[in-house]
């Protein structure tokens, strides 16, 4: 019934500089030369991909490896992932594969 | 109270810098709806006007690597150097260079040089010439 996941991919965090601003995230995309202000979980999201190219449901259980995750059911927090991907998509930090 | 599962796992006064400061001390990361926001993207002032990214240059290759070739992946060899493309006659306009990204040949470029000249122009770092002209045709303009 699902629809194929949407695998996406990050250039590697070397790529980027985070610099923490209490609750955002400034990141500096040293690729393109452009700073973006992210709010969890974005960043962690970005980070997640550092361990290679992954669909929302992969994500999720990386950052559950790292994190308790608080948020909606299963299907929503895939949800959620893939609509936070789809900004940073957006943005030029993301892309799909 | 004590056998509660959501225990810090370190103290507090111990730093995390793997999880960037944003998730909480107990490694708690907020989801938040699917509807929240959470990209905000810092425009460069350069990119502000379209005018600026129209008439910025970007020189192939960079003038302190005047006369030298570029290959079909980008980089700089030298002139003469086999499969290697000649530069262009003068700089790419941000303009020009944004048809090139995006598949078309601008009048006075050779079509078959585009891939190589492309190639070149994504490979620009900060600090190269023309790397500023090239960011601001990143930013996505409403």
């Amino acid at each position: 019934m699902r629809a194929p996941a949407i695998v996406y991919a990050a250039d590697p965090p070397a790529a980027r500089i985070a610099v923490a601003l209490d609750a955002l995230v400034a990141v500096y995309h040293r690729p393109s030369g452009v700073t973006h202000l992210l709010a969890a979980p974005s960043p962690e999201l970005l980070d997640a991909l550092a361990d290679g190219p992954a669909d929302a449901a992969t994500l999720r259980d990386r950052l559950a490896a790292r994190y308790d995750l608080e948020g909606d059911a299963d299907d929503r927090i895939t949800a959620t992932i893939d609509a936070r991907m789809e900004e940073m998509i957006v943005a030029g930090l993301a892309w799909t594969t | 109270m004590a056998q509660d599962c959501d225990k810090p796992e370190k103290s507090p006064g111990e730093s995390d810098a793997a999880a960037l400061g944003v998730a909480g001390r107990r490694g708690v990361l907020m989801l938040g709806a699917v509807a929240a926001t959470s990209v905000v993207t810092i425009r460069p002032a350069l990119a502000s006007t379209a005018a600026s990214v129209l008439n910025c240059k970007i020189p192939i290759p960079d003038p302190a690597h005047a006369g030298q070739y570029i290959t079909q992946d980008g980089r700089l060899v030298a002139a003469g150097t086999k499969d290697a493309v000649a530069p262009p006659p003068r700089p790419i306009t941000g303009d020009e260079a944004k048809k090139m990204i995006n598949g078309q040949s601008p009048a006075g470029f050779d079509p078959s040089s585009r891939e190589a000249y492309v190639n070149y122009i994504r490979r620009l770092q900060h600090g190269t010439s023309g790397f500023t002209c090239y960011a601001s045709l990143q930013v996505p303009r409403p």
